[in-house]
């Protein structure tokens, strides 16, 4: 599964902690995220898919 | 913060008793001696860096614990339980092989029991988990 976590948030001019303190994660989890080293619980996916205000099929792609 | 606080008190409390063992020694210091020790400074180390990085993340006021955390723990705990059943089948191999103590074989056991979680949870740490 990959993710376009980085480029939305360079959109919404957001840092990785802004993004990890809006989903109440610790920044590293958004690291991981972000190098694909790790698939997010539904939760987290739909909490982050919220704060960029799009559908998570938008920002997780299933290969 | 309690996780922190806990792994601090567990740290000093292993430092405090190693270095009463060590220092208190009638026999002179053999080798086997002085690998035990190091081995106990790392895992101390370790210990100290867990608590550090609890304590960081109180002070940014970030959560000490989330979902990855939790599987990297979760993870790290499985792994090292399977691998420390192949270690503790290798401790008896060896000890017919080798002239070692009951308790040396049993501290040894217990040392290579800390040592693989460490490597365990270093190891999910660089690697992530992925497609799960």
């Amino acid at each position: 599964m990959n993710n376009r976590i980085r480029e939305y948030r360079a959109r919404h001019d957001l840092t990785q902690d802004d993004l990890a303190k809006r989903v109440n994660v610790r920044r590293e989890t958004i690291v991981f995220l972000e190098k694909n080293k790790y698939n997010p619980s539904l939760k987290l996916a739909h909490d982050i898919a919220v704060v960029f205000g799009v559908p998570i099929e938008e920002i997780f792609i299933f290969d | 913060m309690k996780r922190g606080v806990i792994a601090l008190l567990v740290s000093a409390t292993v430092l405090a008793t190693t270095a009463f063992w060590f220092f208190g020694m009638e026999k002179s210091v053999n080798a086997h001696d002085i690998m035990s020790f190091a081995v106990i400074i790392i895992l101390v180390g370790f210990g100290i860096w867990f608590a550090i990085r609890r304590f960081s993340s109180a002070y940014k006021g970030e959560p000490q614990e989330d979902e990855l955390s939790k599987r990297i723990v979760q993870k790290t705990a499985a792994w090292s339980y399977y691998i420390s059943l192949y270690m503790w089948v290798f401790m008896i191999w060896l000890k017919d092989r080798v002239t070692m103590d009951t308790e040396q074989v049993l501290g040894a056991g217990i040392l290579s029991m800390a040592v693989i979680f460490m490597l365990c949870f270093i190891f999910h740490k660089l690697r992530g988990i992925r497609h799960e």
